[in-house]
């Protein structure tokens, strides 16, 4: 008995090991311990099915994207001019566009295009916006002040119009909206990792920490970000949807993606026009995106509730 | 609270020059020569270059940006290329129409989303429940202006209950700002229901039902009230994304706003227009925030206490 | 609580106005009860005040749409946006089309001219009866100063048209500050000299770019001209009355107009940039006019649902696919020509506009003065294409960039896709490189674009419009990305222009264009599109314009109520 209480008290082992102190109070750590990812994927089917089975469907819908050309019926760029414009039928399940091509297919290799546009931007800007919240939430003084009314700027603006203006100056096409979405989404990132890096400062172990001379970065690295990791997570999920939305909006506006590539926004502004007379080809991008937008907002939803009381107090 | 005003408003003074500056600096770096793209096809080079002149493009940047500062400051945007009109008065003739558009979307916004939140919350975990936060978050994920787009379809084209297009009256301003306040009726209908879910499981609250007050009447009474606090200040920080949206919704229905005149600038390559209404917007956005903040403190007693 | 809720942001919008010190614009308009608006064709009342804020009563009024607002309504200042211009001035001649489509130099503001014996001198002859919207009486020196002021004002751009008058050169450049050429006689009649003989100089003064202006009422406006309805005057048919950006603009009729009253009293030419929106408002009776050109995808539909409301009418231009001479390999001329056959012209016309259009074969369109029905057909032959690849050192293709304008409308990128699969099934792999628009006319203008598909509508109708734009000099044709080199053809070009005999101009220009298109293969002509428009029953007298501008003159027009 009291052997094992040894094993087990914390307090103990860095003053006879002279290891070190934080991994044992770190609640990255102990997360690691007590409920690994498995228990929490178990958690998040039990308590939010809906959320369980978007993530289903995401893993579908990526598998789809990927495996493009062995999925999809047609190649999507093939053009049949006679065929143009054809109702949906058993052979075109989706009907055809105006150069005759396969709308389903296109849908297909359009959520190459789609995912793209939520994952990449939204990435770039969690990495930048991570990294930058750090640095302000760790250090503090001046440089959390530049970054911050940095940060509130760019909150300032109407994210569309910021977008907009970045498209205007660097034109259309997909990596000047990988670089007009970083952009804006970058701030709310780092105000959210700023807060949390600040009160993890506080923390303990990370007193700790730094009163036996560990360095900050290795401090930053080792013991705040993995505590941001499930707020970031969450965030990552919510912030896809919004940078595909995003990509229609510009699209609709003339700034967004350029054909050839047949990304699902671009795909509904080029359908509207046959609103009145082949509706599918705006409905069918239209719900393809809906559908995408609401499984990650869902899963989004479930996995703050799992992972993230920080988030959900917000 | 003169103070918490004061200090609110000097934190805002470095965002506007940052949003001034960032904004001046991007559009100057685009490629290719404005003046070309202003004046079409059918034009000689020698007048291009004389109306470059005239303009003052080929001054040095940083002499364009203080004289864009100094005439900012009194009120002057510059001239639009596209309109040849001075740009503050296009986008002040504009305003009146996208502030009512907003107005009209967020009491839209306001009523379904509330609606919509205490019916889920009542019914809590109930069919009702999924229902409503379901079509919540369905009119969150469609593109905007597919939504306007379809509404004006049904509504106009096929029913006939309002007209396609036009903005004086209400019965025109009603789709429009649906459309736009979809969007903000499903993040209001999921925070007022998560508020109130919380809210009673709180004691006073039991006690109230200890009491036998009804259940409606102890939502209406106490919950609410307490519920509304973080809705309200979320009021004021979907501006943000109000404006943003109408950019999109002013197109679709044909309403000549601000959101309108950013759309005109990109297509036109029109720079001081476009400058002029991110500026201008981005400026009701930061004043949107400061209200925010504000009312927050004049609502919550206890950050009043603190303040 | 809600109350207090909802009256705190009621303060915060309040304060917010306040803050950025707004006028607000509200006016006396009246608003439209929804379930009046009748089936399109069937409208009797709808005007455009039923659903716009504005200070005319527009009762009874014929309303038009465009998708995006003018830029003014100084022709001086503008090269695109003639649909106020056309309507609310006048110019010296203008052009009627006869019945068998041919057309010709009338009188309109000069009712008479004299051409002398060298072709240098005319002396025009002004009507006597013409006054403008002020209520003043047009006299030459008003038409000295409108050119004057043509050539000039600060952001001229239509000085063009008036370039071969002596002295127009010393103008534009600032080094005069009157028009040498221009010699007033009397209050009525007034000489031009040119420069050198230029038989396409008539046609040019009836482009809408050389209205004429009152000295008066233009000085007193000074920049505020073509910006401000009331101080933007003419002699036009029609005054300009109002106009809200963004929203629309409104015509009135001019009571006192030297040919007669129009018979509407007014236009509401409404700004409605979402097409399915205009086809909607159409549809719903909110329009009169819809211009199909900006919905090419409704044609078909609407000429089902509305066969009689549908007129059409030819645009004068040609839309062109150029080859850059100056990058491999288009120097060959049987690459050119193997990209001529590659193309199935006919397809592209079809999927894109409903067949609705002729292709062409050369330079001048369907019922430009000097079009050339004999010119040799390029015919659709992707094998004799291929065959003339290998003859040229290809067998196996290249590959191309063909630049696309953002800007541009989707059919334009959609056709050029198609031409790309063309393309691509005679072993040529084309690249489609979407540009925004400013970059696209500086690549196209640095001579440095390998391909893209544009058209050159008319300005006026002279043969000189299109082909001197394109094959005049050097300059031009590298403007054009053509960089066509063979510069003997393009003096011949340039010499054309002062052929003074009609037969033996029209002659020398069949040649030219034969020489450029057929033998060089210098472009793919595409083709030349009608111009279609939706029309409600209760317009009367619609018919489409001659001109390359397609905006509507509604002089001409009346409403049956």
């Amino acid at each position: 008995m009291g052997i094992e209480m040894k094993k087990t008290d914390p307090q103990e082992v860095p003053e006879s090991t002279g290891l070190k102190a934080s991994a044992f109070e770190d609640p990255a750590a102990q997360l690691g311990e007590q409920e690994t990812w498995a228990d929490q994927v178990k958690k998040l089917v039990r308590q939010n099915k809906l959320a369980a089975f978007s993530a289903v469907l995401i893993v579908v819908i990526i598998l789809m994207a990927v495996f493009a050309p062995l999925v999809s019926p047609y190649d999507p760029y093939a053009q049949a001019l006679k065929d143009r414009l054809l109702a949906p039928s058993a052979a075109h399940w989706l009907g055809t566009d105006e150069l005759g091509r396969d709308m389903l297919s296109r849908i297909i290799y359009g959520a190459r295009i789609s995912l793209t546009i939520g994952l990449v931007p939204t990435l770039i800007s969690m990495v930048i916006g991570t990294i930058l919240g750090l640095i302000a939430g760790y250090y503090g003084g001046k440089l959390d002040f530049a970054i911050m009314r940095l940060a509130d700027v760019m909150l300032a603006f109407p994210s569309l119009l910021l977008a907009m203006v970045v498209m205007y100056t660097m034109g259309g096409g997909l990596v000047n909206i990988f670089i007009a979405l970083s952009l804006v989404n970058w701030a709310g990132t780092a105000r959210i990792v700023r807060a949390q890096t600040l009160s993890l400062k506080e923390a303990e172990y990370v007193e700790a920490a730094r009163s036996i001379g560990v360095k900050s970065r290795t401090i930053l690295l080792r013991h705040i970000l993995p505590n941001c990791l499930p707020s970031l997570i969450v965030l990552f999920t919510l912030n896809i949807p919004s940078a595909i939305l995003s990509e229609s909006s510009l699209s609709f506006l003339g700034v967004g993606a350029r054909p050839p590539s047949a990304s699902w926004g671009l795909a509904v502004v080029r359908g509207k026009k046959y609103l009145f007379t082949e509706p599918w080809l705006s409905i069918a991008p239209s719900i393809a995106i809906m559908v995408i937008v609401m499984a990650f907002n869902f899963l989004g939803d479930g996995l703050r509730d799992v992972l993230d009381p920080y988030l959900k107090e917000q | 609270m003169i103070k918490n005003i004061l200090k609110r408003i000097l934190i805002a003074i470095p965002v506007l020059i940052g949003v001034v500056l960032i904004i001046f600096i991007m559009l100057r770096i685009v490629p290719g020569d404005p003046v070309t793209t202003m004046m079409g096809e059918h034009v000689n080079q020698v007048v291009i270059d004389k109306v470059s002149r005239e303009m003052g493009l080929d001054q040095p940047l940083y002499i364009q940006f203080f004289k864009y500062i100094g005439n900012a400051l009194k009120g002057d945007f510059g001239t639009s290329y596209r309109l040849n009109r001075n740009v503050t008065k296009i986008i002040l003739d504009a305003f009146p129409n996208t502030v009512k558009l907003s107005i009209c979307a967020a009491v839209i916004a306001w009523l379904i989303g509330i609606t919509a939140g205490i019916v889920a919350a009542i019914n809590q975990n109930r069919l009702l429940d999924r229902l409503f936060m379901g079509g919540a978050l369905a009119g969150v994920s469609m593109p905007v202006f597919m939504i306007a787009l379809v509404l004006q379809y049904l509504f106009a084209f096929k029913f006939k209950w309002f007209p396609v297009s036009g903005y004086d009256s209400l019965a025109c301003m009603i789709l429009p700002a649906i459309a736009l306040g979809w969007n903000s009726a499903g993040s209001i209908a999921r925070m007022t229901r998560s508020n109130l879910v919380e809210v009673m499981q709180d004691d006073y609250i039991r006690t109230a039902r200890a009491k036998g007050l009804m259940e409606s009447g102890v939502i209406i009474g106490h919950a609410l009230k307490n519920a509304m606090l973080p809705v309200v200040t979320m009021m004021a920080l979907q501006i943000s994304s109000m404006l943003s949206g109408a950019v999109l919704t002013e197109s679709v229905f044909g309403i000549p706003g601000i959101g309108r005149l950013a759309v005109n600038a990109i297509e036109n390559r029109d720079m001081p227009l476009l400058q002029g209404t991110v500026i201008f917007t981005t400026i009701l956005v930061i004043i949107g925030n400061m209200i925010a903040d504000m009312l927050y403190s004049v609502l919550d007693p206890r950050i009043r206490e603190g303040a | 609580m809600k109350k207090r809720v909802s009256l705190v942001l009621a303060v915060a919008v309040a304060a917010s106005l306040a803050v950025s010190g707004c006028g607000g614009n509200s006016g006396t308009g009246t608003s439209a009860p929804a379930g009046e608006s009748a089936p399109a064709g069937e409208t009797g009342e709808t005007g455009a005040a039923d659903q716009s804020v504005s200070t005319v009563d527009t009762s009874g009024f014929l309303v038009a749409s465009i998708n995006s607002d003018i830029q003014t309504a100084d022709v001086h200042k503008t090269t695109k946006d003639y649909q106020v211009p056309m309507n609310i001035y006048d110019c010296l001649v203008s052009i009627e089309v006869k019945d068998d489509g041919s057309s010709e130099v009338v009188p309109a503001l000069a009712e008479d001219w004299e051409i002398s014996d060298d072709a240098l001198t005319y002396t025009f002859h002004l009507r006597q009866d013409v006054t403008f919207h002020n209520g003043d009486l047009l006299k030459a020196s008003d038409v000295e100063y409108s050119f004057n002021r043509q050539l000039s004002t600060e952001g001229a751009v239509n000085t063009d048209f008036l370039a071969q008058i002596a002295g127009a050169n010393e103008l534009i450049e600032g080094a005069a500050d009157k028009l040498e050429g221009f010699e007033t006689v009397d209050d009525y009649t007034f000489k031009i000299t040119l420069i050198e003989p230029y038989a396409g100089f008539l046609a040019c003064l009836s482009a809408p770019g050389c209205s004429i202006y009152s000295e008066k009422a233009t000085e007193a406006a000074g920049d505020q001209f073509g910006l401000d309805p009331s101080l933007t005057v003419g002699t036009g048919p029609f005054k300009f009355a109002d106009w809200i950006i963004n929203d629309q603009m409104v015509l009135v009729r001019n009571e006192e107009y030297w040919k007669g009253a129009s018979k509407l009293p007014g236009v509401v030419i409404k700004v409605v940039p979402d097409t399915e929106t205009q086809r909607m408002m159409f549809e719903n009776g909110q329009l009169d006019i819809v211009d199909l050109d900006y919905l090419p995808d409704a044609v078909d539909d609407f000429t089902n649902r509305y066969p009689d409301q549908i007129i059409s009418g030819p645009r004068l231009g040609t839309t062109y696919f150029t080859m850059n001479q100056n990058i491999e390999p288009f120097q060959d001329v049987k690459v050119r020509k193997a990209v001529q056959m590659a193309i199935d012209r006919q397809a592209v016309l079809d999927a894109m506009y409903g067949g609705r259009g002729q292709l062409e074969n050369g330079i001048f369109p369907h019922g430009l003065y000097g079009f050339n029905e004999n010119l040799p057909e390029i015919q659709y032959d992707p094998e004799a294409a291929k065959a003339l690849l290998a003859e040229a050192g290809y067998p196996n293709g290249f590959d191309m960039e063909i630049a696309a304008d953002s800007s541009a409308s989707d059919a334009v990128n959609q056709a050029l896709e198609i031409i790309q699969a063309q393309l691509g099934e005679i072993g040529i792999n084309a690249e489609i490189k979407t540009m925004d628009e400013s970059t696209w006319l500086a690549t196209r203008k640095a001579g440095e674009m390998g391909s893209f598909m544009s058209t050159w509508t008319a300005d006026y109708n002279d043969p000189d419009n299109f082909i001197y734009t394109f094959f005049g000099n050097g300059e031009n044709t590298k403007l054009r990305s053509l960089n066509y080199p063979d510069t003997e053809v393009m003096e011949r070009v340039q010499k054309a222009r002062s052929i003074v005999d009609p037969d033996e101009r029209v002659a020398e220009y069949h040649a030219l264009e034969e020489k450029i298109v057929s033998e060089d293969a210098a472009w793919v002509p595409m083709y030349s599109r009608l111009h279609p428009f939706a029309v409600s029953k209760r317009v009367q007298g619609f018919t489409v314009s001659w001109s390359g501008l397609g905006d509507v003159f509604f002089y001409g027009l009346s409403l049956s109520e």
